[in-house]
């Protein structure tokens, strides 16, 4: 199998607080990466490194057999990112955000405007196109930015919470669509804290835990290592996290103190 | 949180909310945690360069302009006895003032959704929740209109005696409950009608208009006072009953001139009864206005693009580079479309456009002017002043954050982008504002000076580019705009020099036979020279 990404001995920190203390990682074509941990483990930073969002990170990371140094830009090209908190220039229309998007992409405005139009509509949304992102629901603009992540025909996806917000008929058109990528040889890392859904759809899961890998394969592999069933009790074993019920117990007394 | 004099001294008048069946305590909450809040934001008049630690009290230290606009106020309440005259040409000002002024800073607390998913979810009663909402306008009302009025008031007191004060003020407190309803009826109607976007154009372009009213209000009232002629007699007519000023003013003639006759009266009855009348018409009508509110949250209707081929011909001329094409595209949308950019810059661009005239007619006013020899057509350089604040608006929005796109898109630098947003605000904003000019001036002074307003064309050109370099190169609507410091602000006061110089070489070439035609042709090869050079890819 070709190897999309290969990331060694990846650093980085703010300041004196280390975010990422040595990540090892090869990511093959074609492969659905659940890329789960808890919150501030390092998920989205990593991701960030790797889009050029961050920089100044030690170690080193090659996307498509080429390292990613200072000035090169083109790798890019083949990528696609849904953030988890997107802002967007919200006071454009739909349409002119994707074609926006589209042509900086390299498409023309006239190819970027019909699949942008006809990817909205297929999303249901195409009654928004020429309104304003600013009226968007939440669901409408999360399928706008997964547009705008896939207008461009990306090799590799970074998925930050993307179904957020979207309605139970639009997630089953969405898993579909990542299965029909991933069969077309797409890479795809998705990041979420909904278990199940990772659970589902990945076809290896990546723990990420105070800045390393705490667990890497797939969940057959993860349940075979470790004795809990679920992806939600193995994630909370190898996080080390037993206290819920205590915590519950007590935020529950705490709330009907009340009257 | 401290607790507020304001809201001390609304305890005093404890019960007759209490009597109206509001939950005083919980009403009282809700504006201490609003009036909190409003500590924190500046009004749209002020908020070009503000640091970010100076905000407490910033909507009463931002009062003092009102104070002084309410200076102009003084010979019309202070002294004479010309009361219809005087005093509607007062309440115009003041019924001017104050609505524009709740309509650009208020519209947000009137049009405030949060309230429904926070307020209204609790429980509490809507009675009280909109009895909050509309003290919560009235305090700021009440201290914009002291503010306002409290200096003419005084000398209208000591000089007119003590009825017409306490006449004044009641009819202050009329003018005030008139205003809140109007407004309010007003959204009504517009929300009735259209959907949210439209209403905060709408909203957007008050705003824009009273900037560029207070800016040209400025210069005109400096040299107005020569014009006003205090022994005017105003008649009545039928028509004038729908001049709302005439309505409050009409009680001074009736209690302190005696004129009983059937307008006056009237008149004395509309001031009374229609205040009243249009609160209790805007307390039915809150049900339907909080219920249309919703469509704030909706989504707005789709509006066609029109695709236009001349347009797009022109544009792949202009712009050689997709990418270049596409920050033109976007560049020229943002411009048309952020509100924010608009309130910041159209204002100035109105001025723009006015601001060649008040010099012209400034310098011409005391000797004749033989047009066609005259060169006061040089005055049309006055209106690139507002190239170098929009040159600097363009590194900023409100939506900066949005910027991460540009790190995650395949682009080796930004000088395309750049280069595509300045073409875009000359084309959009710059050059319609010059052509309009430059086909009045021709009517004025004759074609003969084509060529100098060619040259005029170019040189704008060429001084965008010296604005942006001076200016800091930024990656086009990146930045916040509170961002905007004092060092830029001066930054762009001294570029008004480069400025004085392409007019001042312009002027003296101009003096030579076809001196005009040599200085466009060496403009033209310099303005090439220029852009090839500061836009040279960096590899």
């Amino acid at each position: 199998m070709e190897e999309i990404l290969t990331i060694t001995n990846l650093t980085k920190s703010y300041g004196s607080k280390e975010i990422l203390k040595g990540i090892d990682l090869h990511v093959s074509r074609g492969e659905i990466i659940g890329y789960i941990g808890p919150n501030g483990a390092g998920k989205s930073t990593t991701v960030k490194i790797i889009l050029g969002i961050e920089g100044e990170y030690g170690g080193e990371i090659k996307l498509f057999g080429e390292n990613i140094g200072q000035d090169r830009v083109d790798y890019k090209r083949r990528i696609g990112y849904v953030p988890e908190i997107a802002d967007v220039y919200d006071n454009l229309t739909g349409y002119e955000y994707l074609t926006f998007i589209g042509q900086l992409y390299g498409l023309e405005l006239e190819i970027a405007a019909d699949k942008s139009k006809t990817l909205m509509e297929l999303f249901g949304v195409g009654e928004a196109y020429h309104a304003r992102i600013s009226s968007y629901s939440k669901g409408m603009r999360q399928k706008l930015l997964i547009i705008a992540s896939l207008i461009h025909n990306p090799d590799l996806l970074f998925l930050d919470e993307p179904i957020n917000g979207l309605d139970a008929n639009s997630v089953m058109i969405f898993k579909e669509i990542l299965t029909q990528l991933a069969a077309q040889g797409k890479t795809i890392f998705y990041s979420s804290h909904i278990m199940d859904v990772v659970e589902k759809i990945s076809s290896r899961i990546i723990l990420l835990y105070d800045g390393k890998i705490a667990a890497d394969g797939t969940f057959a592999e993860l349940q075979a290592e470790n004795t809990e069933g679920t992806l939600e009790k193995i994630f909370n074993q190898l996080t080390g996290f037993h206290d819920h019920k205590e915590i519950g117990e007590k935020f529950v007394s705490i709330v009907q103190e009340v009257r | 949180m401290t607790d507020f004099k304001t809201l001390q001294l609304l305890d005093k008048f404890r019960i007759v909310f209490v009597k109206m069946g509001i939950d005083y305590e919980m009403m009282r909450k809700i504006l201490h945690i609003k009036l909190t809040m409003d500590e924190r934001k500046v009004p749209t008049l002020f908020n070009q360069a503000r640091k970010k630690d100076d905000q407490k009290y910033g909507y009463i230290k931002s009062l003092w302009i009102y104070t002084l606009f309410g200076l102009v106020l003084i010979p019309f309440m202070g002294f004479g006895q010309n009361f219809l005259f005087q005093m509607s040409i007062s309440f115009a000002m003041i019924i001017f003032l104050i609505m524009t002024s709740l309509i650009s800073d208020f519209s947000s607390v009137l049009l405030d959704v949060r309230d429904r998913s926070i307020l209204s979810t609790k429980p509490i009663a809507a009675r009280t929740i909109n009895a909050a909402k509309f003290m919560h306008i009235f305090i700021y009302l009440t201290y914009l209109t002291i503010a306002l009025t409290a200096i003419p008031l005084l000398v209208g007191l000591f000089n007119q005696g003590i009825a017409f004060f306490i006449l004044t003020v009641l009819e202050l407190i009329l003018i005030n409950l008139f205003i809140v309803a109007l407004t309010a009826i007003l959204y009504i109607v517009i929300l009735r009608f259209f959907d949210g976007e439209k209403l905060k154009d709408v909203i957007n372009y008050v705003q824009i208009g009273l900037s560029l009213m207070l800016m040209i209000g400025y210069q005109v009232l400096i040299r107005s006072f020569e014009f006003v002629n205090f022994d005017m007699v105003v008649a009545f007519h039928w028509w004038s009953i729908f001049l709302i000023p005439m309505w409050f003013a009409a009680p001074y003639e009736l209690l302190l001139n005696g004129d009983k006759s059937l307008f006056t009266v009237l008149y004395c009855i509309f001031a009374i009864v229609i205040p009243l009348l249009s609160i209790w018409l805007y307390v039915k009508l809150i049900p339907t206005f909080e219920r249309n509110l919703q469509k704030l949250l909706n989504t707005s209707k789709s509006k066609k693009e029109k695709n236009n081929r001349l347009r797009a011909l022109l544009l792949k001329i202009i712009c050689r580079t997709n990418e270049e094409r596409a920050f033109y595209r976007f560049a020229s949308l943002m411009m048309k479309q952020e509100r924010e950019f608009k309130l910041k810059v159209y204002p100035s661009l109105g001025f723009s456009f006015i601001i060649p005239f008040i010099f012209m007619f400034t310098f011409s006013r005391h000797e004749d002017v033989d047009y066609s020899v005259s060169m006061g057509y040089l005055n049309i350089y006055f209106s690139m002043l507002i190239i170098p604040s929009a040159v600097l608006m363009l590194g900023h929005s409100e939506k900066y954050k949005a910027a991460w796109i540009y790190k995650v898109f395949p682009l080796k630098d930004y000088t395309e982008l750049k280069k595509g947003s300045l073409k875009a605000f000359l084309i959009k904003l710059y050059i319609p504002l010059y052509i309009f000019l430059s086909i009045i001036f021709c009517f004025i002074y004759g074609t003969r000076i084509i060529p100098d307003l060619l040259t005029v064309l170019v040189a704008s050109c060429i001084y965008t580019v010296i604005c942006y370099i001076s200016i800091g190169s930024k990656i086009p609507f990146t930045k916040p705009y509170n961002e905007i410091g004092d060092a830029q602000g001066w930054k762009a006061l001294l570029l008004f020099i480069p400025l004085g110089m392409l007019a001042g070489l312009h002027f003296l070439i101009a003096q030579i036979f076809f001196g005009s035609i040599i200085y466009l042709i060496a403009l033209i090869i310099m303005n090439y020279i220029l852009w090839k050079l500061v836009f040279k890819r960096t590899q």
